[in-house]
């Protein structure tokens, strides 16, 4: 697909590909076959977040077909950046970044640079995320930067207290919704991002630091176990036709 | 019995407002403090809101007239013994609200409703000190009480089916939203809402991203309305550090709500938020 001056790619398992592709389209981007074995590209974003072995082996294959130029935004949602370029032959073309799902909702994007990323590629970045409408905020590398992580223990707390039986999910949801303003509530707003997405956060956390704090709530983990990933399967913290 | 008569204890921020509520929805209130003084200023404050929802137009004239005739000042607990139902909400500290529960036990009939507003005791321990625990339940209002929508109703390990029943029946007469939660620490808010502040804090306090940035990305990637620095500032750090201790204590140490330091040293230094001019932001007082 074309913005005024990339050719884009987008790759990857998660609910971040499709959605990114769907918003190029609407706003008038040129689209190009992914399937081509073409390989001219000045953007690859990758989006696997849950399982990241997959994630390092499509970045690998990418890569191969890739000129050296071309700079790879992949999501540092369960691993950082850093760790991400390190599976890369190139290094220096990785930028990390950060969303959750909706695409379309999010006004702005965060950026993080691996310790290895040349400052072009951020610039790079910075610039093709602009040019698609989103405001960017670079921030130093870390799993979930800054939205993604603070939101997923946010949903991991509320994941804890249902299943301690403080109260129930809708009584959770509109409680965060009324008693402190939050735009939706957090039980239903992992539903609407996709669990694997909050639980690859979580996961990346607990492993990258090995604090309790970030330890997934056993719930969360057996319904990723369950594939029960949110609106997207039928059935999260509730249920959907 | 439905709720006609309510006792408020303790004419503070939240005391009157939520006696002003309660009267506002047609309810007679008994406001209760330690002398006249300090709940005729509280019963002025209230008129004085009153007021302002008339000059507004958003309340008429004869309404207001009934709203505060139905408020009657206090200095005697024993005059509790005529509420269908009362509210505690005097100082977050445990002994005064003991004696007071034992006081309202005593004076009340079996029918009145005891509750508490407290935000970080246990409801169980309040209740301990009543005959039976039965009637006593969490009404936990949030602040400002005539703006807040929200009211968490806290179910103590002696609370009765018949208690939660009625008191939900009341929240929703006050035109606002009751949720029933169990008696844990933070109850369901103040508990969920913790990693909003704590983990970002913890990730100004790694240095990953500003305070600045950190609320400008809550805003606009999270649409948060606010910001947690900025919402810190509004709420008080003090008040917000007090809440993070308290819940942390409360789950005996668990790792996931462990303060943070950066919050400490604002505290320390004074630096409260709006209330003192400065806090993460500077303001102009
Ligand atoms: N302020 C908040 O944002 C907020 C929110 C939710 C819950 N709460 C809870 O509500 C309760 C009251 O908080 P507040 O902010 O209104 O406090 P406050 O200090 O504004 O008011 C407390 C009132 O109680 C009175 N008082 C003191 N000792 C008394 C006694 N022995 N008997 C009767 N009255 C006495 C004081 O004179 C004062 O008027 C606390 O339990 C607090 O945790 C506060």
């Amino acid at each position: 697909m074309k913005t005024k001056s990339f050719t884009v790619k987008v790759a990857g398992e998660g609910s971040l590909a499709d959605s990114i592709i769907a918003q190029l389209r609407e706003t008038g981007h040129q689209l190009e076959d992914q399937s081509a074995v073409h390989s001219n590209f000045d953007i690859v974003i990758e989006t696997t977040n849950l399982d990241i072995d997959q994630k390092k082996k499509l970045l690998v294959e990418i890569e191969k077909t890739l000129p050296k130029e071309t700079v790879i935004l992949s999501t540092c949602l369960g691993v950082t950046a850093t760790e991400t370029a390190s599976w890369l032959q190139h290094p220096e073309r990785l930028v990390g970044f950060a969303a959750f799902f909706p695409w379309e909702d999010c006004e702005l994007v965060e950026l993080a640079p691996a310790l290895q990323t040349e400052k072009e590629n951020v610039e790079k970045a910075k610039q093709f995320f602009e040019e698609v409408g989103k405001e960017v905020e670079v921030v130093e590398d870390g799993v979930g930067l800054v939205f993604p992580r603070i939101l997923s223990l946010i949903i991991n707390e509320a994941a804890f207290a249902l299943t301690e039986g403080v109260a129930s999910a809708e009584d959770i949801d509109k409680a965060m919704m009324k008693g402190t303003n939050y735009p939706m509530g957090p039980l239903r707003w992992a539903d609407h991002i996709g669990i694997d997405d909050v639980y690859a956060v979580l996961a990346g956390m607990f492993k990258e630091t090995g604090e309790d704090r970030y330890r997934p709530a056993p719930f969360i983990k057996k319904m990723v176990y369950a594939k029960w990933f949110g609106k997207k399967t039928g059935r999260g913290f509730y249920q959907y036709d | 019995m439905t709720i006609q008569t309510v006792g408020v204890v303790g004419s503070g921020t939240m005391g009157s407002g939520i006696a002003q509520t309660c009267v506002q929805h047609g309810f007679r209130v008994f406001l209760y403090d330690l002398n006249d003084a300090i709940v005729q200023k509280a019963f002025t404050q209230i008129k004085k809101r009153l007021n302002r929802l008339v000059e507004k137009g958003k309340m008429e004239e004869q309404t207001f007239q009934d709203s505060i005739s139905r408020i009657e000042t206090c200095t005697d607990l024993s005059l509790m013994k005529a509420c269908d139902l009362v509210i505690e909400a005097v100082p977050e500290k445990i002994n005064i609200k003991k004696e007071i529960f034992q006081a309202l036990d005593e004076h009340c009939p079996e029918q009145t409703i005891l509750t508490t507003n407290t935000s970080s005791f246990s409801v169980t321990e309040i209740a301990s000190v009543t005959k039976t625990g039965e009637r006593v339940a969490g009404l936990h209002f949030f602040n400002p009480v005539p703006l807040m929508p929200l009211v968490e109703i806290v179910r103590g390990v002696k609370t009765s089916e018949d208690t939660l029943k009625k008191l939900a029946q009341f929240v929703s007469s006050l035109h606002k939203d009751p949720v029933v939660c169990e008696d844990t620490p933070g109850f369901i808010v103040n508990r969920i809402a913790r990693p909003f502040y704590n983990e970002a804090l913890k990730i100004a306090g790694e240095r990953l991203a500003k305070p600045e940035q950190i609320d400008r990305i809550m805003k606009k990637a999270g649409r948060f309305k606010m910001g947690p620095f900025e919402l810190q500032d509004l709420i008080g750090i003090d008040v917000n550090f007090s809440t993070t201790e308290t819940v942390y204590n409360s789950f005996f140490g668990e790792e996931r709500f462990r303060p943070h330091y950066l919050q400490q040293r604002m505290v320390q230094s004074g630096k409260l938020g709006r209330k003192a001019g400065e806090g993460y932001y500077p303001y102009e007082n």
